[in-house]
């Protein structure tokens, strides 16, 4: 996963926001040098004064963070909107319930992985948002099929729909969801990796920008998982 | 998730009637209503907005409910209303919500009206300034008294930004001020002003009167509610809390630093007490035997904490479920299977370990099971029929049952294995015996 990095020279600025020092320096430890870290925070405002300050290519925001109005990293996102084409947010959390990953992704973060990742599949992952592409893990696919109830067989027809998915978005969706990578998903479909991430970029899309009813709802309402 | 889901778990109950603070316009009613009843909270403004229009039904119904529906958050409520082992401990995030600046655009509406009074009186309306000003002052001092039941968020604010003033107090003078005042000049505006002061005293001391006797009950009372409601609240949280975390993470740390030099014990320990912890911060549960992704994660903690032959090191195994319904005989052949499929990645197979279990809803429905690990995989067709695990336990179980299973196995991609079961109205079915303990020991 090196093509994302190779436009820009050097390695990819990032800011760091956890409000676990212990989880910054371990994070700090198992990055390698694709990546450099510019600056850490451990609040909602020092992380929004910090990503205005430094301006990094990628912010690795925790979802569950102190200060603010509680609305944890989506609201540093939101605060953030302004420098969302210069910094591009991927969320890392210990939790993987739904309604915080969703918050998180409909605020505006490019991906979500969660705290047990690998430090060279972080890596992967920063690359991968600094470069404009989206992160999906296999939880937040489930997620996104779950959500927009594409499991009934609720299929979109034309591709700028935004309330559904279409049917090759299901079958990329299910195959992440399983556990492949991109790569296999690539090789599964016998498509280029490069469709792979327009479509997992479309879901992305669709998942931020659909005022589909169930949506917001199943987010709120989600009792299992 | 009405559609993903094949019978929600426990059924959708009726988030109760609050008026949320964020996202309001004026006293959050539409929208406690919209949420209430599961309509979108447009079609409940402009019902309000029409029956405003028609005699003024809908203005007087958004006073009512505005004063007698209490402020909150309804999903909240409805949270708190379960019982605390049952919902998730971490808090939740708050939602975003653009407010449009209505005290602005209401002030503006207020000063254009005062214009057009004005205009109009130069072209030479006549007003009963005798009416409308003691109308104006008794409407005011009502609302006055009354807003402080909407009180609540802006004491908030008010003790954040720093000193606290007793603004409930004043607004009661306030209001009570004005509409003594407003009540006098709109009764008496005919009488003399000596009949009108000395009425006035009577009516002040027959509620003073009143208010004296009365106190003391209601003080107890209000004392009371309050008291028990935080008690209870409290003693439940702290009882389900200590029982079920704290014991747990002492337990386990106690029996980690006992067998520090077991590094896979080690592991194990902690990837279990990892598992509960998250599932006790982050996710509600649902009561037992009516959930299919409960069933499926207790089956997964199984065999992560389970110490297989051959088995080396402690493994985490990826779930993710999409979809739910009630466990049946079908499913629990599916998990059984399920648990067998694992138990083979994690002794054969190479880490990391993905399990996917999808629910497809309707009737008849299906349910499917992909369990995938990295390792070499093996060719179905080389498994000696005396290997009882895969050919029974797996294959057997899911085809009695009407499904099928497939496994596919490639050095590149390593093995998945793929598991359907059709649910809801899948004939007779013969009876599936029920998993020894032993069978795992099989898979050899």
């Amino acid at each position: 996963m090196n093509e994302p990095a190779a436009g820009r020279p050097g390695p990819v600025d990032v800011v760091l926001v956890d409000d676990h020092l212990m989880f910054r320096t371990g994070v700090r430890a198992s990055l390698d040098d694709r990546v450099r870290v510019v600056g850490e925070a451990a609040s909602v405002e020092e992380a929004i004064a910090a990503v205005r300050h430094y301006r990094p290519s990628v912010v690795l925001l925790d979802v569950h963070l102190p200060g603010g109005d509680g609305g944890g990293g989506a609201e540093v996102i939101r605060a953030c909107a302004d420098v969302l084409c210069d910094s591009k947010f991927l969320a890392l959390s210990v939790s993987d319930a739904a309604e915080d990953v969703v918050a998180v992704i409909r605020a505006g973060a490019r991906g979500y992985v969660t705290k047990a990742i690998s430090g060279p599949d972080l890596v992967d992952a920063v690359l991968r948002v600094a470069g404009g592409d989206a992160v999906f893990s296999p939880r937040l696919a489930g997620f996104v099929l779950d959500a927009f109830g594409v499991v009934g067989g609720d299929v979109a027809i034309a591709d700028d729909e935004l309330d559904r998915l279409s049917a090759r978005e299901r079958e990329v969706m299910r195959l992440i969801a399983r556990g492949y990578s991109y790569r296999e998903v690539a090789s599964e479909l016998f498509i280029s990796i490069k469709t792979v991430e327009t479509h997992v970029s479309a879901v992305l899309r669709k998942l931020q920008l659909s005022s589909r009813h169930e949506l917001t709802r199943w987010a709120a309402a989600r009792r299992l998982l | 998730m009405s559609q993903s889901t094949g019978s929600e778990v426990g059924g959708r109950e009726r988030l109760p009637l609050r008026r949320p603070v964020h996202g309001r316009r004026i006293g959050g009613v539409c929208l406690g209503l919209a949420a209430h009843l599961d309509v979108p909270v447009r079609l409940v403004r402009a019902v309000m907005l029409l029956l405003t229009v028609v005699g003024g039904v809908g203005a007087a119904l958004y006073v009512f409910w505005w004063v007698t529906v209490p402020s909150g958050d309804p999903a909240q409520v409805a949270e708190d209303l379960r019982p605390a082992a049952m919902a998730r401990l971490a808090p939740r995030l708050r939602d975003d919500t653009r407010q449009v600046p209505v005290t602005d655009i209401g002030i503006g509406m207020l000063l254009v009206l005062v214009a057009a009074t004005l205009v109009a009186v130069r072209q030479g309306v006549q007003i009963q300034w005798s009416w409308v000003l003691p109308t104006l002052l008794l409407l005011g001092g009502i609302a006055l008294a009354w807003s402080q039941l909407d009180a609540g968020q802006r004491e908030l604010w008010r003790s954040r930004a720093g000193g606290r003033t007793p603004v409930s107090v004043l607004r009661l003078a306030g209001g009570l001020t004005l509409v003594g005042a407003g009540v006098l000049l709109l009764i008496g505006q005919d009488e003399p002003p000596g009949v009108l002061v000395r009425s006035a005293v009577a009516a002040v001391a027959v509620l003073a009167g009143a208010a004296l006797a009365l106190a003391p009950w209601w003080l107890r009372l209000v004392s009371e509610l309050g008291d028990e409601r935080a008690a209870r609240a409290r003693e439940s949280e702290r009882a389900d809390i200590a029982a079920h975390l704290h014991d747990s993470v002492l337990q386990t740390l106690a029996l980690i630093r006992a067998r520090s030099d077991q590094p896979d014990e080690v592991a194990r320990m902690a990837r279990a007490q990892e598992r509960e912890l998250r599932e006790w911060l982050y996710s509600d549960r649902a009561p037992a035997g009516t959930s299919l992704a409960t069933a499926l994660r207790a089956v997964v903690a199984e065999v992560e904490d389970g110490r297989m032959p051959g088995q080396t090191g402690a493994v985490a195994i990826d779930v993710v479920v999409v979809g739910d319904r009630v466990p049946d005989d079908d499913t629990r052949a599916l998990l059984q299977a399920t648990r067998e499929a694992l138990v083979n990645a994690v002794v054969h197979g190479r880490p990391p370990v993905s399990l996917y279990l999808e629910v497809s809803p309707g009737t008849p429905g299906t349910v499917e099971v992909f369990v995938r690990d990295r390792g070499d995989g093996f060719d179905l067709a080389d498994v000696p029929q005396d290997r009882f695990g895969v050919r029974e336990s797996i294959i057997g179980r899911v085809t009695r049952r009407g499904g099928t299973a497939s496994v596919r196995s490639d050095p590149e991609r390593g093995t998945e294995v793929h598991l359907t079961v059709p649910v809801d109205g899948s004939g007779a079915l013969v009876d599936d015996p029920p998993a020894s303990p032993r069978a795992a020991t099989e898979v050899t």
